[in-house]
């Protein structure tokens, strides 16, 4: 095809693709699903609770009297001042409207639907009224005690509740199906003591990491206590917390870092184009094929994964400037050569072919430590590296047939090469006793054990989430019993153990608090074993005395005199299930690919106590969020570590498949191999804590190291310096693009940036020292 | 001819029932208004389902100025029920139940104290909203009907009867839930002495446990 055509056809499929890759893509802004790995079941399990449905979508709000309330008689002339109940209970009512909130309700009470759910447990009451029936029956079927009970039923008739108890008396005059609920009644009347009424729960109806429509909700819900507290005279404060406040804040610093990293790398790579090759027209074309690189990276991504992650676009920005090594390879010889671009790109072509190979496979090996999120990249890289490269080979040229090329003189590069040169002897014993002291040093290498250090910067939300949090139950996040077993049945049994190995914990003062899961989800087993004990109880001197107990009460001895036997038909989980108390257990039902999983919730507790009391209780554990996230960091350095060795024996391999010298290989690889044994002597010696995103940088440098090494070697232009500055030149495209990731917030960046950085720049620097000067 | 001429002057005369009922609702709806603090004795007898027979209690009901409300039983036992700054508050101290709950999110109990309140305060644009409000006067004694207007009836709103006099010194109030449960208030204007015997905040302090 002529280079007019093959110019035509690029200038018109570059717009159209990028119209279908707009059309086509999603992008997705949760870090975890970036990386958190879901190989194993606790892997699953984890990925499950960062960001499972309902729970995840709950607020936590707390109305506080403002810490500088305006002067009284200014502002409501003097009337007594709104209580932070009252205020919060005209708050409620405002957000019960908005649209995108799907419940809201005070702390210190249940919500309505809880109350109808508790009540549909009525006709089950012979079934599950204790969870230890036999140790409890001599108090819940004592005669003597059924006056009282009766005066007390006439008691709960007349409260405010009495609409609500005879819905229940009416079907369970003993109230036994309310006994297994006083825990719960406990906590609220807890909760009321510790919120004074100034603390609510809303659930929204957008997923917790819809960040648009969350930023909106967050929105509205300033907007409306906004204008409540300036009717109020600003008397009050306004406290958030939940999965979706911090959602929101983590999306908004990785778009500012997406578009910070994505902005300055791009201007950082075209100032040093315009630096090296002083030609607009050039900048022009090989932006432009950049930019389709970029493009067709984007497009195979969301071809092969249902969503994009907006880090992967970030990550793969840096890219433009390691896929603007080939044409910069293409253009120093032309330029220095004097040839014409076409001629450039076949006499590199061999060499370019075998760095992009190797640059695939490092980003390939990437792909297999398991993060979901590097396997987006991997493929990013793949698809951009191949499309650079047949850009380069076949569209550049003509893209280039007008554009005058002058390129600079680096200072320096040439000097460099000529003293390594005349002093090789000297440096190769230096560098011998550097890389004796480099390894020396390698045990001292600190690991990093605790994951949240990767994590986006949030203390002060942290702080204000955790005195958000000091308003509601001391329920810890994060940590809970873990219930596992192929069935319902199985699980609920399990469960129930558990509960009651916490109930003495509880009492021995190991654990201040727990939410299980009784008597929302009975076992069977538990429900005969009530039932028996409700049969056996239910003598005929005990229906007389419940009957006496009722007259003496006032109450109708007709209708609720007759005590029934109990249902013959058990409660089934999986119908408790489909019916609204799914929405009271959600975060405690953790659906796992195989069986059942269930999450006993604790207060404050001992872990050590804690796990030593429900030892030897089959299928249950006791599971701590932090934990599982620092063994899951050495499982990833573990794996990280694994794939940097076997991406450089890949590497290896392919090099030699074309050089078919083992002393050429040798030489290829040490110049990188060399830059990340001395990063990680350097890391050692200045107690950095090393990760696995360390070694996955150190990964990626490798293998655009041995671009340097494989061009270096190959010197197709028989020309030692203008290779050398070819590779100058693309050693500082690639640290102006990975250097820009460095002004990110996210951690995750920065490190990358500095091993990337690093490792270039050392392989770059080693590479005429180690490698012997090819003859011209 | 009679019976023409008999029609045509009924029919004539009708609307000026209708300006007649419309004068006397808006006179008794300007009695039962209740702007100022106020303290009545009253005796209550609630007839519930389950109850063999009808229940009777008496106390005392204070109601504040800026819409707060204490229901103090005195017998059979001492019950606190208020309602206080949008919060139902309760306390029975000889069951030791304490409940406090945001009015709006108390389910049927608070909607049947907020009707409560707005009838003992004459809170008319409230009951307004969900009441058809009848009116009728003979001689000195007068009787509002509130019927749940029926766009509304699935929602277990109560049918209220509120009588009393012109000296406006006692009042009876019947609430009729649907499920045919019933609550009847028979309440005197508490005299100066009566009056001193209670104090409105130290109640609401005592039923929200302060």
């Amino acid at each position: 095809m002529s280079f007019v055509w093959r110019k035509r056809w690029f200038v018109l499929l570059f717009p159209l693709l990028l119209a279908i890759t707009f059309w086509h893509i999603k992008v997705e802004t949760d870090l975890n699903a970036f990386f958190t790995a879901t190989d194993d079941e606790d892997s699953r399990l984890l990925a499950g609770l960062l960001k499972s449905g309902e729970l995840s979508r709950r607020y936590l709000l707390v109305v506080e009297k403002s810490d500088h309330p305006p002067v009284t008689d200014a502002t409501n002339g003097g009337e007594t001042p709104m209580s932070v109940a009252a205020f919060s209970a005209r708050l409620l009512s405002q957000l019960a409207k908005l649209d995108d909130v799907e419940q809201v309700w005070p702390a210190d009470q249940p919500p309505r639907d809880w109350v109808d759910a508790v009540a549909s447990y009525a006709p089950y009451h012979a079934r599950l009224f204790s969870l230890n029936p036999e140790q409890d029956a001599p108090a819940l079927f004592d005669p003597s005690q059924l006056p009282t009970k009766a005066a007390g039923l006439k008691q709960a008739l007349l409260s405010p509740q009495g609409s609500f108890v005879k819905t229940i008396a009416k079907q369970d005059p003993l109230l036994l199906s309310l006994n297994g609920f006083k825990a719960l009644q406990g906590q609220f009347q807890q909760q009321a003591k510790r919120s004074q009424g100034g603390a609510l729960i809303m659930q929204s109806r957008p997923a917790a990491l819809d960040s648009a429509a969350q930023t909106r909700l967050q929105a509205a819900i300033q907007a409306n206590f906004a204008a409540l507290n300036a009717a109020a005279g600003e008397s009050f404060k306004l406290s958030m917390a939940g999965v979706p406040v911090f959602s929101v804040a983590a999306q908004s610093e990785i778009s500012q870092d997406v578009t910070l990293v994505s902005v300055v790398s791009s201007l950082a790579v075209a100032l040093v184009f315009l630096f090296l090759f002083h030609s607009f027209s050039a900048l022009h074309w090989v932006m432009m094929v950049q930019g389709a690189s970029f493009v067709i990276g984007t497009l195979a991504t969301a071809l092969v994964f249902p969503q994009v992650h907006s880090l992967t676009l970030a990550l793969g920005a840096s890219l433009i400037g390691i896929s603007s090594d080939y044409p910069i390879h293409v253009m120093v010889h032309c330029a220095k050569h004097r040839n014409t671009p076409l001629s450039a790109a076949n006499l590199l072509w061999p060499s370019l072919l075998m760095g992009g190979l190797t640059t695939v496979i490092g980003y390939g090996a990437l792909g297999f430590t398991g993060f979901p999120g590097f396997e987006q990249i991997a493929v990013f890289a793949l698809a951009s590296v191949v499309g650079s490269l047949g850009l380069t080979r076949w569209v550049l040229p003509a893209l280039l047939v007008n554009s005058s090329l002058h390129a600079a003189h680096l200072p320096g590069i040439g000097a460099w090469v000529d003293f390594c040169g005349l002093h090789r002897k000297i440096l190769l014993g230096l560098f011998a006793a550097s890389v004796v002291m480099a390894v020396l040093c390698l045990p001292q290498i600190r690991w990093m054990s605790d994951m949240q250090q990767l994590a986006v910067n949030m203390d002060s939300l942290k702080q204000q989430d955790a005195a958000v949090r000091a308003h509601f139950s001391s329920i810890e996040p994060g940590r809970f019993v873990l219930i596992q077993a192929d069935d319902w049945e199985t699980a609920l049994q399990r469960s129930e153990a558990a509960e009651r190995r916490l109930q003495s914990l509880k009492q021995a003062g190991v654990i201040s608090e727990y939410h299980g899961l009784f008597p929302w989800l009975v076992s069977k087993q538990l429900q005969t074993e009530n039932s028996q004990v409700y049969q056996r109880g239910l003598t005929p001197e005990f229906q007389q005395a419940w009957q006496t107990g009722l007259a003496e009460a006032g109450l109708s001895v007709e209708k609720l005199g007759t005590l029934a036997p109990a249902s013959p038909d058990a409660l089934q989980a999986e119908s408790v299930m489909d019916s609204p108390v799914r929405h009271i257990l959600s975060g405690q039902i953790v659906s796992g690919q195989s069986g059942v999983m269930l999450s006993l919730w604790l207060g404050e507790h001992d872990p050590a106590k804690l796990t030593a009391g429900l030892a030897g209780l089959e299928g249950t554990r006791y599971f701590s969020q932090k934990d599982q996230l620092d063994q899951l960091a050495g499982k990833y350095r573990d794996r990280s570590l694994m794939m940097l060795g076997i991406g450089i024996i890949v590497m290896a391999w392919f090099i030699w498949l074309q050089q078919r010298d083992l002393r050429k290989v040798c030489l290829t690889l040490l110049p990188s191999l060399a830059g990340v044994l001395f990063i990680f002597a350097t890391w050692a010696l200045m107690g950095e804590e090393v990760s696995f995103l360390h070694v996955i940088g150190l990964l990626l440098s490798v293998s655009l190291c041995l671009d340097y090494g494989i061009f270096f070697i190959d010197n197709r232009g028989q020309d030692a310096d203008v290779t050398y500055h070819a590779i100058a030149s693309s050693t500082l495209t690639t640290i102006a693009s990975f250097g820009a990731m460095g002004l990110g917030k996210t951690p995750t960046l920065p490190i990358l940036a500095l091993s990337v950085s690093l490792g270039v720049s050392l392989g770059f620097l080693l590479c005429p020292l180690l490698i012997q000067k090819p003859k011209n | 001819m009679t019976i023409k001429r008999t029609l045509f002057l009924l029919l004539a005369v009708l609307p000026m029932f209708g300006w007649a009922d419309d004068a006397v609702l808006s006179e008794l709806l300007t009695r039962i208004r209740q702007t100022g603090q106020a303290q009545f004795q009253y005796e209550e007898t609630r007839v519930l389902e389950l109850a063999d027979a009808p229940w009777h209690g008496q106390g005392v009901m204070l109601s504040g100025t800026d819409g707060s409300l204490v229901k103090l039983q005195l017998q059979p036992a001492r019950v606190i029920m208020a309602i206080a700054e949008q919060r139902m508050l309760y306390w029975d101290p000889q069951q030791n139940q304490r409940h406090s709950a945001a009015l709006d999110s108390a389910g049927p109990a608070g909607e049947q104290i907020k009707v409560f309140r707005s009838i003992l305060q004459g809170r008319t644009e409230e009951l307004q909203l969900n009441y058809a409000i009848a009116a009728d006067k003979q001689g000195p004694q007068w009787t509002l009907r509130l019927t749940p207007k029926p766009e509304l009836s699935g929602d277990d709103l109560p049918s209220i009867e509120i009588a009393g006099d012109d000296q406006d010194q006692q009042r009876r109030i019947l609430i009729k839930q649907p499920d045919g449960e019933s609550t009847e208030y028979r309440m005197h204007k508490a005299t100066a002495a009566q009056q001193q015997g209670y104090s409105l905040p130290s109640l609401l302090r005592e039923a929200s446990g302060e």
